[in-house]
C-alpha cells in the first residue's frame, strides 16, 4: 500500500474527530483524574485499576508484594534466620530453572501450624513451619517450591485477581477510586485488598493447580532433584486426617490430593524415571531442621 | 559418642527416610518387584484395591508389604501406583492436638489462643505487615548463593526437561 493512499482516510477521520472534540476533551479530563487517584494509591493500585489490560513485571512485583505484607500480616515469619536462608537457597536454585530466573524471588517460612504454601505475583513463595515440619527431604521442599514457582511463572494469581476485580467490583471501583477521597474512595480501597484475600480463601482455578504439578515435577527434575518429591507430598496429604483444622484451608484451595496424584500419573507415566535417582537430600534437609 | 550417635541418627535417616508404618492402597493391578528398577525381578503381583504397608519411598518406587498373614508379599512397587489410606483417629497430629488446645473453651471459631495461623479467619482479618516483607527481602538468595549452594554435597545438576503437555480428557482417570 502506498502511503498517498491512505491520506484521504486520516483527513476524514479528523474530521470526525473534530466533531466529538468536546466529548473527548470531557473523557480525557476524567481519565486522567482516574490516573492520579491510581498513582495516590500506589503502583498495585494502577494496576488493579487497570486489571483488563496486561500487567509489567514492575507493577506484578508491586501487586505480589502487597499481597505478601498481607499474607505476613496473617502470620510471620519464623524467627529462625538459618532456616530462612536455606529455604531460600533450595527456592532460588529451583527458580533458576524456571522461566523467569529473573525476577525478585524471596521465599519465605511463616509462622503457622497450618499446612500450606503460598505464592504471590512477582515471586514471592511462603511456606507454612506446619507443611515444612511434614517434609522429609530437601526434594519434597524443592518439589513443593517447583509449584509455587509454576504459578508465578504462568501469572495465575494474576488471573485470578484480574476475574476477582472484574466480576466483584468492574467499573464501579474506578469510579469509586475517581472520588479521591470519602467512605466511597475508603471502600475502593479496601475492596483492592479484598480481592487478594478472596483468591487467598477462594483459591486458584483447579486447573492452574493441575498445571502447577505437572510443571512442578519438571522444574525439580531440571533443578538436579528426584522429582517424586511433589508426589510424596502429597501421598503425605492423602494419609492426613482431612478433617485435621491444620488443613482446612488447603484443602478448601486445591483439589483433592488422589485426583492430583491421578492427574501427574496420567501425564508423566514413566517419563520422570530418568530422573528419579536424582539427590533427595533427605540428609541435609535433617540436619538443616535438627539445628532449629 | 555424641558424633556417633548423630551418625547412627544419620544411617537410620538414610535407610528408612519415610512412612514407617503407613498403609495405602494400589489403584491398580501392579507388578511388585525385588529392588526398585523397572528390570528387577518380578515377585508377584499386586492386585487392585490390595492393601499395603508402606516402609521406604526410593525414587518412584515404594517399598511395601503385603497379605496375610502381614508380611507374606514384600517388595518394590511403583509409588504413584499406590494411594495412601488416612491416618487412623489415634494417630492424629500433635497439630491437631494444638489447634484443640488452643480453642478449648472457645465456640469453635477461630479466636487463636496463642496459636498463630493462615485460617480464613485470619487471612480475612489479615492487614499488611511491611516491616515483617522488608525482613523477608533480607535472607533473599543472589544467582551466586544458589549456585554455590547446589555445588554442595549432595550436588544439584541442572538437567534439561521440556514440560509434559496436559493429558487428554479421554485418557484421565
Amino acid at each position: 500500500m502506498k502511503p498517498t493512499a491512505r491520506l484521504p482516510a486520516f483527513v476524514a477521520g479528523l474530521g470526525l474527530c473534530a466533531a466529538c472534540a468536546t466529548a473527548q476533551a470531557q473523557f480525557n479530563f476524567d481519565f486522567n483524574k482516574l490516573l492520579d487517584t491510581a498513582k495516590s494509591l500506589g503502583k498495585a493500585g494502577q494496576a488493579v485499576v487497570k486489571a483488563h489490560q496486561d500487567v509489567g513485571e514492575e507493577e506484578e512485583a508491586d501487586i505480589g508484594k502487597d499481597y505478601a505484607s498481607l499474607l505476613l500480616g496473617a502470620a510471620p515469619l519464623v524467627r529462625d534466620p538459618d532456616v530462612q536462608r536455606y529455604v531460600n537457597r533450595v527456592g532460588r536454585w529451583v527458580s533458576l530453572h524456571s522461566e523467569r530466573p529473573g525476577l525478585n524471588w524471596q521465599f519465605g517460612v511463616l509462622d503457622s501450624d497450618n499446612v500450606n504454601a503460598f505464592s504471590t505475583p512477582g515471586g514471592y513463595v511462603l511456606i507454612t513451619k506446619g507443611l515444612l515440619a511434614r517434609l522429609k527431604s530437601e526434594a519434597e521442599l524443592a518439589g513443593v517450591l517447583a509449584h509455587e514457582t509454576a504459578h508465578v511463572v504462568r501469572k495465575h494469581q494474576l488471573n485470578a485477581m484480574r476475574k476477582s476485580a472484574t466480576a466483584q467490583a468492574g467499573t464501579d471501583l474506578m469510579s469509586d477510586l475517581a472520588t479521591q477521597q470519602g467512605q466511597r474512595y475508603q471502600a475502593a480501597k479496601e475492596r483492592l485488598v479484598g480481592g487478594m484475600k478472596e483468591v487467598m480463601l477462594r483459591g486458584l482455578d483447579k486447573g492452574d493447580e493441575f498445571e502447577a504439578d505437572r510443571m512442578g515435577v519438571v522444574i525439580a527434575a531440571r533443578s538436579g532433584y528426584d522429582p517424586y518429591g511433589l508426589p510424596a507430598v502429597l501421598q503425605m496429604l492423602q494419609h492426613m486426617n482431612p478433617q485435621d483444622s491444620s488443613l482446612a484451608l488447603m484443602f478448601a484451595t486445591h483439589p483433592d490430593p488422589g485426583a492430583r496424584l491421578d492427574a501427574l500419573e496420567s501425564v508423566a507415566g514413566t517419563r520422570l524415571d530418568p530422573f528419579a535417582a536424582q539427590p533427595e537430600a533427605a540428609e541435609r534437609f535433617a540436619s538443616q531442621m535438627r539445628s532449629k | 559418642m555424641k558424633t556417633r550417635l548423630a551418625a547412627a541418627l544419620l544411617l537410620c535417616l538414610s535407610l528408612a527416610p519415610v512412612f514407617a508404618q503407613e498403609t495405602g492402597f494400589a489403584v491398580r493391578p501392579t507388578e511388585i518387584r525385588k529392588e526398585p528398577y523397572s528390570d528387577a525381578a518380578i515377585l508377584s503381583a499386586l492386585p487392585e484395591k490390595a492393601q499395603v504397608r508402606v516402609l521406604a519411598r526410593q525414587g518412584a518406587w515404594m517399598q511395601i508389604e503385603s497379605g496375610a498373614p502381614p508380611g507374606t508379599i514384600a517388595g518394590w512397587v511403583r509409588m504413584l501406583s499406590i494411594r495412601m489410606g488416612v491416618e487412623q483417629a489415634g494417630g492424629d497430629s500433635g497439630v491437631q492436638q494444638l489447634f484443640n488446645i488452643a480453642r478449648t473453651g472457645s465456640s469453635g471459631t477461630t479466636v487463636a489462643t496463642g496459636v498463630r495461623g493462615l485460617d480464613k479467619e485470619q487471612i480475612q482479618n489479615a492487614q499488611p505487615n511491611p516491616s515483617e516483607l522488608r525482613k523477608l527481602a533480607t535472607f533473599a538468595a543472589s544467582q551466586a548463593d544458589a549456585e554455590q549452594f547446589a555445588a554442595g554435597n549432595p550436588q544439584l545438576k541442572p538437567q534439561p526437561l521440556d514440560y509434559f503437555p496436559a493429558a487428554p480428557a479421554a485418557s484421565q482417570r
